[in-house]
Formats: structure tokens, sequence, C-alpha cells
């Protein structure tokens, strides 16, 4: 060491520094403390101050004082995966649609259900009463260590495991005790665990949603920026009771008119809006009047979110029927595109990718009308696993910009309509293991207890994500040249009428004629100024 | 003989009046690429390698990137730049166009457009190199030759990694060390 100054901070750094791994419990709970003003010290309890061996131990010790917290819970989306949508009168929620990303929870329950706030659900049996099943952790951890893992049935490791399997990768058991003295709200960083990784991968789903928005920069989303105004999720989710409002299955139409605009949320109003902040007159500055006048008829987020996935690509494509080829060797394998994402897979088929998506926008009244799996589908005609309903005359409808995800994926050839398909096990009937398709749906049919024909093909599908997250500043909104011109953003919404995207001929004609002849008189009238002009020195000259 | 004159006047203004409005669309050219952005730029930049004549990349610029740092958004745009000793030294070598060094190294942008397509931008190096007399004129019409390699895909090959530069990571606004000039 030839500085010896820098050598005697290095040892006294060594010896004050705290033994690897032994910190840390005071320090994150003081963290979570500062972070969320919380009256009570988590640490400081004595029913936290064990070593608990799984997740509903740690649950039971969090109900002798959250006493009603499990309750509440219970009747929330993120337990039950369910929705009955009052003007539909369909029955939604992950338990219930088949998307075109995974398509289907059901007999893939123990995969899928590392993203329910519960412990357990492995099969239709799960006990949904129990309320020591209740994951308060994954929402509540503010370590940062807190991982569900797929396959463990809504569990974390408790042992040190390889995830995914044979990757080299280990995902870490948690220290339950050290998470649960540790707790506060929920955050980025819990929400995102699930929202920011939907369909299988960050970005994958929603287009809106991915871990840039952990700490995104301005040009991403002003409302979240850490250096702009810094909102968590339940900023705008603005939770009570353990209900979080802003979900897209309960696009009802509000009562109120204010709330009518957004189509999202529950009738009595909801937080998760632009309005609720904003008001139905956002704007303020120059040529308020005329912006607020665009406000009645498009959403907010067409102007405000020009494009979406603009920190890194979302996945806008999933062919399931080009899914189990094997290379030379017989074995599945993997290609990438060219900017490194996975462009095919043999368990999942192919897919793409893309960036800084230009949204679809179509008219959007707050209903969703869903094919269901007991719906009857045309297979000769692309199949929208949801349709946003809406149109420009209904008084209630406004553009919305959406994500249109596409896919192929299967259906039952003999009843016209989508099938359940068992992806994830360690049996010989899941497709990520065996690539036997008519295993994989006989299997997935079974455990619903549906008719199956036995024959299956290939049907395309579309789905439609609302886009409402990653709001640019407002220097980045849509300008007037970007609709009011020809091609412009909103050229294939119906019903609407654009000066200077639209024209009438008649009209055009009519005007462009009155334009001409009055063009035609000027000229006219100066001619015959000047000819008279002429003529009438000409007669000056002859009288001389 | 004053009309004769105005008529002359009057044409060459018109000739003036039309070559201004014409030169963008003459100096450079846009065409749509089949492909997605990042798909564009790694076949261009594995066509820049295939061409041979010297020609090695030198950049890979994300000049959206810069704007994202300073808060705001712009639709997605590449620069890749590429560039020949071959035909940099000739006109390096010569005092009286050694000033055509900004032109260098050799650029392809490939940008998205708000109609959702990706486009791929070129300069027109053929007739630029005209104005300079016949020295710029021969080589920059071999760089023409080049270029239109550089555009010709064949779908049916897979898509091919893009080439990030070593020096600046990937694609940031910088533009990375490399090769050529």
């Amino acid at each position: 060491m030839r500085n010896p100054f820098l050598g005697a901070l290095l040892a006294l750094t060594l010896v004050l520094a705290p033994p690897a791994g032994a910190s840390t419990d005071a320090e994150a709970a003081s963290a979570a403390r500062a972070t969320a003003k919380s009256t009570a010290d988590h640490a400081a309890f004595k029913v936290l101050q064990q070593p608990f061996k799984s997740g509903p131990e740690v649950t039971r010790a969090c109900l002798t004082c959250h006493t009603e917290a499990a309750k509440q819970v219970h009747k929330s989306k993120h337990w039950t995966w369910e929705f009955l949508n009052p003007e539909t009168q369909q029955r939604l929620g992950k338990k219930h649609v088949i998307n075109n990303f995974c398509t289907a929870v059901p007999s893939n329950y123990e995969f899928c259900t590392a993203c329910h706030v519960g412990y357990g659900w492995k099969d239709e049996k799960f006990d949904f009463t129990s309320q020591e099943n209740v994951d308060c952790l994954v929402c509540h951890d503010t370590t940062g260590t807190y991982r569900k893992v797929p396959g463990l049935a809504g569990h974390p490791p408790y042992k040190d495991m390889e995830f995914p399997p044979k990757s080299g990768r280990i995902a870490k058991a948690p220290d339950l005790g050290k998470v649960a003295r540790a707790v506060g709200k929920s955050s980025r960083d819990t929400c995102g665990a699930c929202h920011f990784l939907g369909g299988g991968g960050d970005a994958v789903k929603h287009g809106d949603l991915d871990t840039s928005l952990k700490k995104p920069g301005k040009y991403l989303d002003v409302h979240m920026a850490k250096d702009g105004l810094n909102f968590t999720c339940g900023t705008c989710h603005m939770t009570s009771g353990h209900d979080v409002p802003g979900s897209r299955y309960g696009v009802t139409v509000a009562k109120s008119d204010a709330a009518r605009m957004h189509m999202r949320g529950r009738a009595e109003g909801n937080p998760a809006t632009c309005e609720s902040c904003h008001g139905d007159k956002p704007h303020k500055a120059r040529q308020a009047d005329r912006l607020n006048s665009h406000a009645t008829k498009l959403a907010c987020q067409t102007c405000h979110i020009p494009e979406f996935a603009r920190a890194q690509p979302t996945k806008m494509k999933w062919d399931w029927s080009t899914a189990g080829k094997m290379d030379e060797k017989g074995k599945p394998f993997k290609l990438k595109d060219s900017s490194g994402h996975e462009s095919y897979d043999s368990r999942k088929g192919d897919f793409s990718y893309e960036s800084n998506v230009i949204p679809t926008y179509v008219w959007f009244n707050g209903e969703v009308q869903y094919t269901l799996r007991e719906t009857k589908l045309d297979p000769s005609k692309v199949v929208e696993i949801n349709r946003f309903e809406g149109s420009p005359d209904d008084g209630k409808s406004k553009v919305w910009p959406i994500k249109r995800f596409v896919g192929k994926q299967p259906y039952d050839i003999g009843n016209n309509q989508l099938v359940v398909f068992h992806t994830y096990g360690q049996d010989d009937s899941a497709l990520w293991s065996n690539f036997n398709w008519d295993k994989a749906i006989e299997y997935g049919m079974r455990e619903i207890g549906a008719e199956y024909s036995g024959k299956f093909a290939f049907v395309s599908t579309e789905m439609s994500w609302p886009i409402t997250h990653m709001v640019a500043p407002k220097a980045d909104a849509l300008a007037c040249r970007q609709c009011h011109a020809a091609p412009g953003r909103l050229d294939n919404v119906p019903g609407l009428y654009i000066p200077g995207r639209h024209g009438n001929a008649l009209m055009d004609l009519a005007g462009w004629s009155l334009a001409g002849l009055t063009l035609l008189g000027v000229l006219g009238h100066g001619a015959g100024r000047i000819f008279a002009s002429r003529k009438a020195k000409a007669r000056e000259g002859e009288g001389k | 003989m004053w009309k004769v004159l105005g008529g002359v006047v009057l044409g060459l203004l018109l000739c003036v009046g039309l070559a201004y409005s014409m030169m963008s669309r003459l100096m450079f050219t846009e065409t749509q690429s089949p492909f997605g952005m990042e798909e564009t730029v790694a076949r261009i930049q594995h066509n820049i390698q295939k061409t041979g004549n010297g020609w090695e990349l030198s950049g890979l610029r994300n000049p959206a990137k810069a704007v994202q740092k300073d808060g705001g958004n712009v639709l997605p745009v590449m620069m890749i730049e590429a560039c020949s000793t071959k035909y940099s030294k000739p006109i390096l070598k010569e005092d009286t166009v050694r000033f055509l060094s900004i032109l260098m190294p050799c650029k392809v942008s490939v940008y998205k457009k708000d109609d959702g397509k990706i486009y791929i931008g070129t300069m027109n190096a053929g007739l630029m190199g005209k104005m300079f007399g016949p020295l710029v004129g021969d080589v920059m019409s071999q760089v023409a030759e080049d270029q239109k390699k550089f555009l010709l895909f064949d779908p049916s090959t897979p898509a091919p990694p893009m080439i990030l530069p070593a020096a600046a990571g990937p694609a940031t606004g910088g533009g990375g060390g490399g090769g050529g000039c």
C-alpha cells in the first residue's frame, strides 16, 4: 500500500463494517419506517421476532394485529381472480378469461399463481376462505428480497433453488422473518413484481407497464419520474381496505358526467383517472378552450401518450401454432431477434417485439365484450379476445389509445370454441415438457370439465389493452398536424370529422370555384382598368 | 428585345425555383423498410460488412436517447456509420476537397415515422459527388453503387443480431469507436 492514509482508512472500514448478512434487520426496518412514515415499528413486535418457516406462518402473525386484513383481501380481485361484469354479466378475471399470451390459468395453477396474493393455489380445490393463505408480504415487502417463483403455487422458495430450471440462475429463499419485520406500504417494486412482468416477462403484456417505471425518467412518465412528481402506483390507485381501484376489468360507465369520461373503474368515482386530478377542463394555458373541446371526444391518453413501450420493447405478436419445432438434435431451441429478444421458443412459438409503438385508436365507452371459453367463434375471421365497445354517436364514448396484440392459438374445431391447454407441470401432459398439443389440450379441457371434440386447429386472435400509463411531458403530446393532416393518427377511427384531414368533394369544388371566380374577377377587372386607361390615353393623344 | 430578355429571366427564375423545391428530394433518398427498427439496422450493418471495398462499421448513433436524457421524446432514430479508406483516402489526400471530410463517415439513417412504419434515409452520394469535380464525382459514384448494396435485403434469411458499438454500449447517444476512417 503506497499511501499509508488510505491503508489506515481501509483497515478502519474493515473493522467497523458489520459482518456480511448480520446487518440488517434494523436497517431495513428503519428504511421501511422512513419510507412509509408509519406509526408502528414492525421490528419491535414480539410476534414477528421469530424465524418463520413458511408464508402462512407469517400471515398468522400479521393477523394477530391486522384482524380484518385477510377478510378485506378475500373480497379483492387480487385474491379472487374473478370479476362479474355488471354491464355484460360476463364472468371475467384471470380465473375465467382466455387471453392470447399464456392463454389460461386452469390446469396451470402452480405456475400462474406466482402472481396470486395467496399461498397454495395449486388446483381447483384451493381454499379461498382461508385467512392464513393470504400473502401479506408480496405487497408489503420493502426489502426487495421476497420473490415468488412460478411452479410453487404462490409460495416463495423456502430453499435456494435454480430458476428457471437448468438456467444456472439461483432464486434465493427470502429470510421471512427479516421481510416480515420490515413491512411497509406497497411500492412500485411490489406492484411491479407482477404487473410489470405480465405475460411471462418484462414489458411483455401491457406495453405501458414495465420495469422501466421503477425509476423512470421524465420523458417516460411525468407522474412517476423520480425527478418529477415521483408518484407511486398507490398515488393514483388509491387503495382503501385492500380494494385497489382502477382495474381494467372494472371498466364500467360511471354515473357522474366527470367520472364517465374516463370510463375506467367503479361506478362511484375512481381515483385512478386523469380527471380525478385534472378535471374535465384540463387545459388552462394557450388555446385552452379549443383543447378542452377536444377532451369531450378524446381520452386524455390519446394525446398525452403518443407512443407506448418507449423505454423497452413490448411483445406485439405471439403465434402458438409454430411451437414444438426441434433442432437437429431433436432438442427444443430458442431464437433471438436483432435486438436480442426472443423471437422463437420451441415451448411457445414465434414472437415479435416493438418499441415506441404508435397506438391503435378506437371508440370506447367503457364496455368490453370478451370471447370466453364458452363463446362460439367464427374461425374464418380474426377472433377478438376482447372487444372495446363504443361509437361516435352513443354520447358516452371517447377515442382511446390501445395496444392491439395479435396471435394464433388453438381452438376446438368440433365445437368452435377456444380451448384451455396444460402448459406447465412435471407430468406427461404439459406442453412445455412433451410438446404434444393433443395431450396438453385434453388435459386442460378435462381439468375444467369442458367438452372437447378431440380435434384442434389454430385460429388468429387479437386482444386489446388500454394504454394509460407512461404519460409523456406536455411538450411531447400529439401536435395538431399529427391528426389534422393526411395521413393522420386517427385515420382509422370512424365518425370523426377532422379539419385538415377530411374533405367533401362538392364543398371543395364549390370553394375552389369561388376562389377561381374571384381571381378571374380581379384579373378581369384589373385588365379592364388597364385597357380603359390605355384607351383613354390614346384618345387624349389623338385629341392633342 | 425586352420581351425576349424578360422571358429568359422569367424562365431562369422558374428553373431556380423548381430546383430549389426539388433539391431536398434529389440530395437525399427515403425508402420504406419491410422490417422493424432493429432488424433494419442489423440487416444494413451486415450488408455493409459483406460489401467489401474496405467498408467497415464505424458507429451506431441513437440521437433519440440523447433527447430522452433531456426529458423529451422523439420517435426512434438510429444512424449507422460506415467508412471505407478506399474511398476516403483520395479525398482526404487532396487539399482542395478535404473539407468534404465533413460528410464522413458515410451514414445511413433508420427511423420510425408517425405512420408507425420504418424508413431508411441516405444521401444521394452520386449526385452530390458531381458537384465537386471529377475526383470526388468518381469516388462518390462508386460509393453510391456500394450504398445500393447496403440496402439489398433478403427476407428469406433470418434476422441477424444488431452490432452494437463496443465503446458506447447499446446504441446510446454516443457513437462508439469502430473501424473504417
